[in-house]
């Protein structure tokens, strides 16, 4: 990381400009990845990222430059290059640093870096072994161990000077289940902003079993009927209805350019009233936490929906200038190669009161999403897509048989409003979220929800 | 970076080959919003790819600190990697091969920057002027890259090619007053000063337009034309099928149906890194193997899959020049370039002639989550228009289609002419199928 005074010297030459906010940012990020099929560890990935990235602004308009060098003869014509393209001043633009301490709220007990790769590739042997150990369907394993350290230095011509280390580890087991010519999979893929120590509260042979029940549902699931039904959506990654339906339209990326169908609907009901969503980026070692954002503000946590009134948005600095708001805490990116934007953090529906039993009753045919795959969203139109990893019939009230191969579709603006129960059994799920700034680790979570009407594709056509 | 130094000292501590993967990616974009600059994006990084094998494991190592302070602690680091691995697969690292050089069919003339703002502004205002239905002009940037790739290893190989490309991007919003539709459009502009500026805008505003007024369909299952765009997206996500690494690993829907018809007659597929109409053509991979062109089906046959040199040898056969990197960082693998379905005769127009009633789809949605690359089951959010006894009756939204996408192809009933690269790698025409499970209302 720079010293002070270079941090100082850059600063000043950025705001000898028309510039009114200058950002230095720093990263130095080394990630590893193990990867073991069938119980070979077919590769040992180790990658150092390392770089800087400035940024600019006049008013609402920004200019970026970002290299992997940071000495002056490098980074000084970049920073020329950005104040030819904001406009030159001579205005005296001294900036003085002040560096900001802290509390870390998210210590790690296990340095990934201090244990042996045989100890870590143990790990995925453990998950691998349970996963077979499940069925002799179970016929391949594929088990991946992702570890993280980023560390971040954030400097601005306000004189703040702050860092950060983000440690994040994840493990992700895929198994493929095989009868006669079917062939299944499924996956499971926990992670949290901790060092190793995670895998002691959440361990690999869980992993590695619960990716070997999934694909074995698969095997016996049959297609999945079409149209319009209630569904009921089961607790944790389930929480991605709520990420993509919803989330990405609260971002002020899209409400600040009048992009969102959720633009100009502070106070208004954008939700039912059992409906109340946070966006917290301070959980202690969540998935999506961080002491502080891509703009080195400390996190916040965030209240979007409160009884289905939309309370607020997740807001940056940049896009706050443009709706007048002061920032949310709410600026990520991926690395230093990115403009940071508003991003969402650890996304969840918070709890409700009702049983799960009670979402059941009274469903004479619908569908219940217990595992969701991914999903995507156009926040200017509101629609939305996810897919469903793990899902089962419901038939007059009761869990029936299983079913593959299901889609969810609909408008965010809907959706909201047509969940008529939640449940209390709130718990979260981990997710990597692409947006412009990249793809970013993100916590997705609710109670298990019940939605009134949704539009299910799938290949049975009935 | 002495790379000499490097590779001798990895080869003294018992790797028996080594390589350096460097490459150099210099980037501007300019975007523009509300009449005004928006952002602009200036850039320069060179990332560093380390390759060694030892006792016959290949190692990876990726870093953006190549100084040569670093280079005893990073090839400690893949020294201790090495002893990790227990595959049986064995490391290669090619000896040089005569790759010739390819002839470039493009012409870059870079613009200055009052000319990309002139241009995004004009374009600006083309697209919010084309209708009053027009809302927003959503995005609006103009981008330019370059970059260098070098590979150099201990068995005499030194490589080195340049790539470029300028592109423009705009998006837009219409709204009838009840609903909002948006649309996007990217091309390679290789003067900006000879962009067809009303083409681009009538093309992109026209889509717009089209998808406004878009109701949903009622479930069934119909005769469906996927539009090229939409073909392109899908093929795409079933692309590593034809990987001889997936083959080999027995996870793609292609293991052991070499030979065997796998689609319709009507299908062949070519790829080709070497077609200048690809953007990202390339007379090497990324481990210095020549790149050709290859059929990998014909008329429907299943007959040949791509390989880099780790899954080649896996299974016996040569690689096929398609080791390819996700990025500098990312190890190699295998990957098409080039790849495509080889185009009929008909027109788009003719196609839905042909069939009469069906639905045309112009676009997937969620196709990062919605398909199963192994069994080739997809359900996916898709929009489109309902033809009517061959012509565009109205729009359609919120739906998804769904099958098996082996099933699919051996449904086809015409295959379009309307093939078109623009910035792909991979790339389909329209095609015409008798039948797909559609779910709507």
């Amino acid at each position: 990381m720079l010293e002070k005074q270079q941090l100082e010297r850059y600063l000043s030459l950025c705001m000898r400009s028309q510039a009114d906010f200058a950002e230095i940012y720093e990263e130095e990020e080394l990630s590893e990845t193990l990867v073991m099929l069938d119980g070979k560890v077919e590769d040992v990935n180790r990658k150092t990222v390392q770089g800087v990235g400035i940024r600019l602004y006049k008013g609402v308009q920004s200019v970026y430059a970002y290299s992997n060098e940071s000495v002056p003869e490098v980074v000084e014509p970049l920073i020329r290059d950005l104040t030819d393209a904001i406009g030159s001043s001579d205005k005296d633009a001294a900036v003085a640093l002040e560096r900001v301490a802290y509390e870390n709220r998210h210590p790690v007990k296990i340095d990934f870096d201090a244990v042996s790769l045989e100890d870590k590739t143990h790990l995925l042997t453990r998950a691998t072994d349970a996963a077979r150990a499940v069925d002799p369907r179970i016929v391949k394993v594929q088990a991946r161990l992702l570890n993280v350290r980023q560390k971040v230095q954030i400097s601005n011509s306000e004189g703040r000077l702050i860092g950060d280390t983000r440690v994040r580890t994840r493990m992700y087991c895929t198994a493929f289940g095989q009868e006669g010519t079917n062939f299944q999979t499924g996956t499971d893929g926990p992670g949290a902003g901790k060092g190793l120590e995670f895998y002691e509260e959440i361990t690999p042979e869980q992993i590695g079993a619960e990716a070997a029940r999934v694909a074995l549902v698969n095997l016996q699931a049959k297609d999945c009927p079409s149209g319009k039904m209630t569904v009921i959506i089961d607790n944790a990654f389930g929480g991605v209805i709520f990420h993509e339906a919803c989330g990405h339209a609260l971002e002020a990326s899209s409400v600040a350019k009048n992009q969102s169908v959720f633009a100009g609907k502070l106070g208004q009901q954008i939700a039912s009233p059992c409906v109340s969503a946070v966006d917290d980026g301070t959980i202690p070692n969540a998935w999506g936490s961080q002491n502080i954002d891509d703009e080195g503000n400390f996190q916040q946590r965030r209240v979007l929906i409160e009884n289905g009134i939309l309370k607020s948005y997740m807001v940056d600095r940049l896009n706050g200038r443009r709706m007048g708001m002061a920032s949310t805490s709410s600026s990520r990116r991926e690395s230093y190669r990115y403009e940071p934007t508003s991003r969402m953090s650890n996304t969840f529906i918070c709890q409700g009161d009702a049983s799960f039993e009670e979402l059941f009753e009274g469903v004479e045919r619908g569908l219940y999403a217990k595992k969701m795959g991914g999903g995507s969203v156009n926040p200017q139109t509101g629609e939305f897509n996810f897919s469903v990893g793990e899902g089962y019939l419901i038939e007059n009230g009761k869990i029936t048989e299983p079913v593959r191969g299901a889609s969810l579709i609909g408008n965010g603006r809907d959706i909201l409003l047509n969940i008529d129960k939640v449940c209390s059994n709130l718990a979260r799920g981990q997710g990597m979220c692409g947006s412009s700034s990249g793809s970013i680790p993100t916590d997705v979570g609710q109670p298990a929800i019940r939605v009134t009407s949704i539009t299910v594709g799938g290949t049975a056509n009935e | 970076m002495n790379k000499k130094l490097w590779i001798d000292y990895a080869l003294s501590q018992g790797f028996t080959s080594f390589e350096i993967y460097q490459a150099t990616a210099e980037e501007k974009n300019v975007a523009w919003f509300d009449h005004q600059m928006d952002s602009y994006v200036t850039s320069h990084v060179l990332g560093t790819a380390l390759r060694g094998v030892l006792d016959g494991k290949m190692v990876n190592l990726a870093t953006e600190d190549a100084s040569d302070e670093q280079m005893e602690t990073l090839i400690a680091d893949m020294l201790r990697q090495a002893a990790a691995i227990t595959s049986d697969d064995a490391g290669i690292i090619r000896s040089p091969e005569n790759a010739i050089p390819l002839e470039s069919v493009r012409s870059w003339k870079e613009p200055a920057g009052p000319e990309v703002q002139a241009a995004l502004s004009s374009l600006e205002q083309a697209l919010a002027s084309y209708d009053p239905r027009i809302i927003q002009v959503t995005d609006l940037s103009w981008e330019r890259s370059r970059s260098v790739r070098q590979i150099v290893n201990s068995n005499g190989m030194d490589l080195r090619d340049e790539s470029c490309y300028q592109i423009l991007m705009a998006g837009v919003a219409a709204s009838d007053g009840s609903e909002v539709k948006t649309a996007y459009k990217i091309e390679v502009v290789e003067d900006l000063s000879a962009f067809d500026q009303s083409a681009f805008v009538k093309e992109l505003c026209e889509d717009v337009l089209g998808k406004l007024g878009a109701k949903s369909l009622k479930s069934g299952s119909y005769p469906v034309i996927l539009e090229r765009k939409a073909m392109t997206s899908l093929f795409s996500a079933f692309s590593g099928m034809f990987s001889g690494e997936l083959i080999g690993k027995g996870i793609s829907p292609l293991k052991d149906k070499l030979d065997a018809a796998v689609f319709s007659e009507k299908i062949s597929v070519l790829d080709d890194p070497r077609d200048p109409q690809v953007l990202s053509c390339c007379a090497f991979d990324d481990e210095g193997c020549p790149t050709r062109a290859k059929t990998l089906v014909d008329v429907g046959v299943f007959r040949m899959m791509l390989h880099d040199s780790k899954s080649a040898a896996r299974l016996g056969a040569e690689s096929t020049g398609n080791g390819f990197k996700a990025g500098y960082a990312s190890p190699v693998g295998v990957q098409p370039m080039g790849l495509r379905i080889l185009p009929g005769e008909k027109s788009l127009e003719e196609l839905q002639t042909a069939l009469g009633d069906c639905f045309v789809i112009q676009e997937f949605q969620g196709l990062h989550a919605g398909v199963d690359p192994v069994t080739t089951d997809f359900s996916l959010q898709c929009a489109g228009y309902w033809v009517k006894d061959g012509k565009k009756e109205r729009s359609v939204t919120l739906v998804t289609a769904a099958g098996n996408f082996l099933d699919l192809m051996k449904k086809v009933t015409e295959v379009g002419n309307d093939l078109d690269w623009s910035y792909r790698s991979i790339a389909c025409p329209s095609i015409a199928f008798s039948e797909c499970a559609i779910s709507g209302e």
